[in-house]
């Protein structure tokens, strides 16, 4: 990937005090609100609607302008460029495909972004390809973008997206709508985005999603930033969980009220649990080992 | 034994314009006051099985269908839309696209105007189920300055003033936030338990569904590949895997400790509290 | 929520005298002054009507509103002022009150300036305080009545339902193409903005229709109406009023010949200066202010 924007020295976001309100009001969206984020992170948001997650990615593209404090991604001040200016800079997926796709193919409907983004044509091709293959879509690039099932359709979305190389990608959620299936597959998208060196942000209220793919959790409510720690972290502190009226997955949930008062792990995964059940319940007697059935 | 409120026997239907068939040989039947969860893929037939119980499949959209839908003794392919509708009631996914008036009041007054209600007993029926999907009080509000979970309570006050007997939720909370979904389901499980509604859920969340279905059916390429209790159907963990849908993560669990561990025998847990107790017990009888 | 605020003009809220009359026989008191304002050349009429029109905003209890409303009268009336001085819209030969530089100052044109901004200005006034005073459902209720087709009537309805609802889905799509480095402007920008909002009201509409049918949209049988729209007494001795001095002052005015008092009042030199200077210079303000908010966005 020579000819990606690379990550500028110093951070990928660095949003420091940023506060927004809406023009129209008094209503305030973002109250200054900190948060740095290093080249190469995968981090998720999380939150209510309302709780200004939209309003913070937002800003990271331009889309939305800080009313006071700074907004700094890729080394770029977003207060001083237009949002076709900072697009090399930051890819932004919207939810629903839907609302981006046009185009008659496939294709074209890849070349779109490199294009606006001035990427020299013999570039594009190149780009274009290395989007199809990356996802998978060799079989559709000829067919219209509304042809394909909507979840090649969302593919679609975020390979228009990721053809323009940019080094930080915003996933707005990314599986409404989708059936595990797909959620699986774009997760592991993200997971391949991550070890290419992009810096992935990804707002969902879906948690075992995030559980699977970021490392890093922000939390936020009534427009500011309450927590930013670890997916273990955040789902094991229940006060937290239970003000924000989010539900942590159902495996951590379960080790929560087993292993983690025993000292064992915040578990994310079947297997990780299971093994520790297996290593707590198995090492007292190899040889008469008890099992569990449900009442 | 009550008469079985739904039956799909033999049910196959082609969309115009398509080849292939979008249901293959669909046969289920479903008890009144069952709360049913229909899981699967996208494009595996959820909608379109959904839509063949109100009659929008084929009156409305056209297609072949051959087999036969009985809801409620009628045949469906007989009646139009408007007819079944005092039977079934349908909510999908996007409670925005569903809404057409400048109140909520006129929101849910409109099946019932359409029906020559009259007025005295609109006025009680519109507050009466306002009420009851927690939304008395916002009569006046317009149906856009609602949140989305409260839009979709509206969507479901909507088809509920018509009194049906069957509610038909298609991904009633994939647009909505956390608290919407929980406003939703709560709801959805109060008119199945207090008022004997027959519910049927399209949905990918299998943990929400192992919570409140009695009956889970599983659909793949049009065709029903699982039909079952939801301890059954999530208890069968592989089977699901292999068809790409999700598992409850406590029956997972259980999968693992007793394929991997041989610490697991009998059926598994498909909620987190039986998993949570069978799992401390585990634990306490090898300390103890 | 911000939604609604979409539409700059929407009912208020209230129930005062204006807000209970008929929706009908507003609508009969704004026809009638639309009727009477082009109807008659005469000023003292003309702002008459205006000024009855402002005596209603606070019985109504919109005085805000309305003016916040009005305020699209600003560049509008002085432009019109402006332009009839120096150009009047009247057969010439036109009388030259003053000159400012070469410009020539007319004074047939301040009449006639007058007598254009009067009749926008009283029609406007009382349209945005029977739009402020009446819920658009007891509107479309009334509608039904007088036997507008059904369909027709819940059409009307529905779009003035759906403009809020584009306006956003046109900002959400314009967003995700300028994410994709899409010039904001220009014959490049039709296409991807165009095709998403089509395919998006496409599916809205299927989505709808069958929404609509399932509640039994399209029965041939009775139907009723939760919004009760009565017709008091009151109401129609409102509207016959309202019939009555319309077409009393319209029909003398129109026998008079418009009924333009243009050679009876003449205007001053001075008063013809300070008024074009006044609008011109209004006018001017605000197309610099459109340019600079558009040059800082």
């Amino acid at each position: 990937m020579a000819e990606t924007i690379q990550g500028q020295g110093g951070l990928a976001i660095d949003v420091r005090q940023a506060r927004y309100v809406y023009p129209s009001g008094n209503v305030v969206a973002l109250g200054g609100v900190d948060l740095a984020v290093e080249h190469g992170e995968i981090i998720g948001i999380i939150g209510q609607n309302g709780s200004g997650k939209t309003t913070l990615t937002k800003l990271f593209n331009g889309l939305l302008k800080p009313t006071s404090g700074s907004v700094i991604i890729n080394g770029i001040d977003t207060a001083k460029r237009t949002v076709q200016q900072m697009a090399p800079h930051v890819g932004y997926v919207f939810q629903n495909p839907n609302h981006q796709l046009f185009a008659r193919t496939v294709q074209m409907e890849l070349e779109f972004g490199p294009r606006n983004i001035g990427v020299p044509e013999d570039q594009i091709a190149e780009r274009v390809a290395e989007a199809v293959e990356f996802f998978g879509l060799q079989e559709f690039v000829e067919e219209h973008p509304y042809r394909v099932s909507f979840p090649v359709r969302k593919l679609v979305g975020i390979a228009s997206i990721v053809a323009m190389r940019p080094p930080i990608i915003i996933f707005d959620e990314p599986s409404t709508g989708q059936d595990h299936n797909t959620t699986h597959i774009i997760n592991g998208l993200m997971r391949r985005l991550r070890e290419q060196g992009t810096t992935v942000v990804c707002v969902s209220h879906d948690m075992p999603l995030l559980a699977d793919v970021v490392e890093r959790v922000i939390v936020m409510k009534s427009t500011e930033i309450i927590a930013d720690a670890s997916p273990r972290e955040v789902f094991a502190d229940k006060a937290l969980m239970a003000r924000t009226n989010l539900q942590a997955p159902q495996v951590t949930e379960i080790a929560l009220e087993t292993v983690v008062p025993l000292g064992g792990p915040v578990a994310l995964t079947t297997e990780e649990l299971a093994a520790d059940i297996a290593s707590r319940a198995g090492s007292k007697s190899k040889t008469s080992r008890s099992s569990a059935t449900v009442r | 034994m009550p008469e079985p409120i739904i039956i799909f026997d033999d049910v196959t239907y082609t969309y115009p314009g398509t080849e292939e068939p979008a249901l293959h040989s669909i046969s289920f039947q479903i008890e009144p006051g069952e709360y049913v969860a229909i899981l699967g893929l996208n494009g595996a037939g959820k909608t379109t099985t959904g839509l063949c119980v109100n009659g929008v499949v084929p009156t409305m959209l056209g297609g072949e269908l051959t087999g036969k839908v009985t809801v409620g003794g009628l045949d469906v392919a007989d009646y139009p839309v408007r007819e079944m509708s005092k039977l079934v009631g349908m909510v999908f996914d996007n409670p925005e696209f569903q809404m057409s008036q400048m109140s909520a009041a006129e929101e849910v007054a409109l099946g019932l105007e359409n029906a020559g209600v009259p007025y005295e007993e609109m006025m009680r029926i519109i507050p009466e189920t306002l009420e009851l999907v927690g939304l008395a009080g916002f009569e006046e509000r317009s149906p856009l300055a609602l949140s989305g979970g409260q839009q979709q309570r509206l969507a479901i006050a909507a088809v509920l003033a018509m009194k049906p007997q069957i509610l038909i939720m298609d991904e009633p909370t994939s647009n909505l936030d956390p608290i919407g979904k929980q406003e939703v389901f709560d709801m959805a499980a109060k008119l199945n338990r207090e008022r004997g509604m027959t519910v049927i859920v399209i949905e990918h969340e299998v943990e929400v569904m192992a919570r409140y279905a009695d009956r889970v059916i599983v659909l793949e390429a049009g065709r029903i590949v699982m039909n079952g209790t939801p301890q059954e159907i999530f208890g069968r963990v592989d089977e699901l895997a292999a068809l790409k849908l999700r598992v409850p993560a406590a029956a997972e669990l259980a999968k693992v400790l007793g394929s991997e561990y041989g610490l697991w025998k009998g059926p598994a847990p498909i909620t987190t509290e039986p998993a949570v107790k069978a799992i401390n017990e585990l634990l306490g009888a090898n300390r103890g | 929520m911000s939604m609604q605020a979409a539409l700059p003009i929407a009912m208020i809220p209230g129930n005062s005298i204006i807000h209970r009359i008929n929706p009908l026989a507003k609508l009969v008191w704004v026809v009638g002054y639309v009727v009477l304002a082009f109807s008659t050349q005469n000023i003292i009429i003309l702002y008459s009507m205006a000024a009855f029109a402002l005596l209603l905003a606070p019985i109504a209890g919109v005085t805000r509103p309305l003016l916040k409303g009005a305020l699209i009268l600003v560049p509008v009336g002085s432009s019109l002022l402006a332009l009839q001085i120096i150009a009047p819209a009247v057969e010439r030969p036109w009388t030259i009150v003053d000159q400012l530089g070469p410009l020539s100052l007319y004074g047939d044109g301040v009449y006639y300036g007058f007598v254009l901004l009067g009749r926008i200005v009283a029609s406007l006034l009382l349209a945005l305080i029977m739009v402020m005073t009446t819920h658009p459902s007891d509107l479309f209720t009334s509608f039904a009545k007088l036997k507008v087709p059904y369909t027709l009537n819940f059409m009307l309805a529905m779009t003035l339902q759906l403009i809020p609802v584009f306006q956003r889905e046109v900002g959400i799509i314009m967003s995700a193409q300028k994410s994709r480095g899409m010039k904001g402007s220009g014959f490049s920008a039709v296409l991807p903005s165009f095709v998403p909002v089509f395919v998006g009201a496409i599916e809205r509409v299927q989505q709808l229709s069958i929404s609509l049918e399932s509640r039994g949209f399209g029965s041939n049988g009775i139907k009723t109406s939760y919004r009760q729209v009565k017709g008091r007494p009151s109401d129609w001795v409102i509207g016959i009023i309202g019939v009555l001095v319309v077409a009393y002052l319209s029909t003398i005015s129109i026998m008079r010949g418009t009924w333009s008092l243009a050679t009876e009042i003449t205007f001053s030199p001075l008063f013809v200066l300070v008024t074009f200077l006044v609008a011109a210079s209004l006018f001017a303000c605000v197309v610099l202010a459109a340019v600079l908010f558009s040059f800082k966005k």
